[in-house]
């Protein structure tokens, strides 16, 4: 190991490095990864499977081409509605949960609803706010929102309110004032549960976004999915949801970057690292 | 001269009407300044609860306790606290999270380096300043945390079973760097164990703890050569003190 470790460093440019570290680690997996479509490839015609089903990813990754253009227009339609009502929740819910965490009134009243609410499969609402809003952008944002926004603010207001006895009462025998406190200890304790909330609610966010764009709308990847299944086009449909996943993947690792931008401390960034 | 730390007829009794639990006292105490104090006393007794009483971080529900000469009534800032689970803060390096003392009493850190540097260098941690909490074992850990709850020089310092989690060896070690702080600077010390050879060795007096609800039983003074050092630990006199002190546990059905 250590000899091969040496060899790359002579051989390669310095960005190598990371590179072939993280290959010596993940190659099972890209070896899985590869053999999967190897396999898929493979059976399509091994079992005889008509195109109206299914397709190899080589025909796939050719009517992607062929069509791309339009793709990465929807990509862009899909991954606008995700990210704004994203960063809208995010906005909404953090200042609410930590409202929520210390007013005891609203501990009462907003927190059980929320509670509640959450228990509502939120995609329920999806025809309600299309039919009201029509096709445009503003549902699906909605729409996105609603997803985001539960996860984001019962998280946030754990994170708020779970300080541990030492640290309170550390803080309150320093005579600190409560902004202090909260800038200095508390804002920076809350943030790793805060993070939970916001990678549930990336992982949501494109979910809401296609799924709103299923039931109306005329442009997006999830129009685009349905559109190219009732035409019985599964190979467009899998090149849609392939940049579904890659779009789910880049607001994963944008809020996994900037969660390692803001606590590398934490142990959940350490132990990744 | 009034005590550093009075005690007049404290008790705390949590809930109210027929949930009520009686934790702690009637207690009368008078801590004189300057002096080591052991609560020492079996699990759930309350002696934590008074500690957090004279720190005026939980209310008394009868009496009333005098730091200084003034009575508790909020939490006091004149104070040191310390707990069985460390209050270092995993986003601060060791130096950082003694400056967050500083920082949340509006004090400069800058100004106080040479303060932090010396106190580092009494617990044998110079050279872990700018590690991260999690680098070091849970002894250098408690260590620095002596060093966040001394920094702003209190005079009265509140320790809650600081060693209580650590292994036996790094007690020992700890409990001579802490007596060692304690005879350089003299501050009131309150400190809350249930180790009998702890109590004996590092207090000028040992507060016996009933049972729950905890009453002071009887305050013992160690009248044994300071420092209290493997000589002094070996002397008929100190197994003696911890003898009697087993005898009186033993009288409660706890040993």
């Amino acid at each position: 190991m250590a000899s091969a470790s040496s060899e790359t460093a002579r051989l390669g440019p310095r960005w190598f490095d990371p590179l072939s570290r993280w290959a010596a680690k993940s190659w099972m997996f890209v070896l899985f990864f590869i053999g999967f479509f190897l396999f898929w490839e493979v059976s399509i015609d091994l079992f005889q499977v008509p195109r109206y089903i299914l397709n190899k990813p080589s025909e796939i990754l050719l009517a992607s081409r062929a069509d791309l253009p339009r793709l990465l227009e929807y990509t862009y339609v899909t991954g606008l509605e995700a990210i704004i009502g994203y960063v809208i929740a995010i906005a909404i819910a953090v200042p609410l949960g930590l409202a929520i965490a210390f007013s005891s009134i609203l501990r009462r009243t907003i927190y059980p609803f929320f509670v509640s609410i959450e228990m509502t499969p939120k995609i329920a609402f999806a025809p309600l706010f299309i039919s009201w809003l029509g096709f445009g952008l503003l549902p699906k944002v909605i729409i996105v929102f609603l997803v985001c926004f539960f996860p984001i603010v019962l998280n946030a207001i754990l994170a708020f309110s779970s300080l541990p006895d030492e640290l309170d009462r550390f803080c309150r025998s320093t005579g600190a004032h409560w902004a202090r406190v909260f800038w200095k200890v508390r804002l920076p304790a809350a943030m790793p549960q805060c993070f939970v909330g916001f990678k549930y609610a990336a992982l949501n966010a494109t979910v809401g976004a296609t799924i709103a764009e299923f039931i109306g709308s005329d442009q997006g990847l999830g129009f685009y999915i349905q559109i190219s299944t009732g035409n019985m086009r599964p190979d467009l449909a899998f090149a849609g949801i392939f940049l579904l996943t890659l779009l789910g993947l880049l607001m994963f690792g944008l809020v996994t970057a900037a969660e390692r931008l803001l606590i590398p401390w934490h142990i959940s960034v350490r132990r990744n690292a | 001269m009034t005590a550093a730390v009075q005690l007049s007829n404290v008790s705390k009794t949590f809930g109210a009407g027929a949930d009520a639990v009686h934790a702690f006292g009637p207690v009368d105490l008078a801590i004189e300044g300057g002096a080591f104090i052991s609560l020492l006393g079996p699990s759930g007794c309350g002696k934590s609860t008074l500690m957090l009483m004279i720190a005026g971080l939980l209310a008394v529900s009868d009496g009333e306790i005098r730091v200084n000469g003034e009575r508790v009534s909020k939490p006091r800032t004149d104070i040191g606290i310390m707990f069985q689970d460390n209050t270092l803060v995993p986003w601060r390096h060791v130096e950082g999270n003694i400056a967050l003392q500083l920082e949340l009493r509006g004090l400069d850190p800058k100004a106080n380096q040479p303060k932090i540097d010396e106190l580092l260098k009494s617990v044998r941690l110079e050279g872990f300043a700018h590690r991260m909490p999690h680098e070091l074992s849970g002894g250098m850990q408690q260590r620095a945390a002596f060093c966040q709850a001394l920094v702003h020089d209190p005079k009265t310092v509140l320790l809650d079973e600081p060693l209580g989690k650590l292994d036996a060896m790094t007690r020992e070690s700890i409990r001579n760097d802490l007596q060692a702080l304690w005879m350089q600077k003299r501050p009131t010390v309150v400190f809350v164990t249930h180790s009998i050879e702890e109590a004996v060795q590092l207090s000028s007096r040992v507060c016996v703890v009933t049972p729950r609800p905890g009453r002071i039983d009887r305050v013992i003074d160690i009248d044994l050569p300071w420092p209290r050092d493997l000589a002094v630990k070996r002397s008929a006199r100190f197994a003696n003190y911890v003898a009697d002190i087993q005898g009186i546990f033993h009288g409660f059905g706890i040993l």
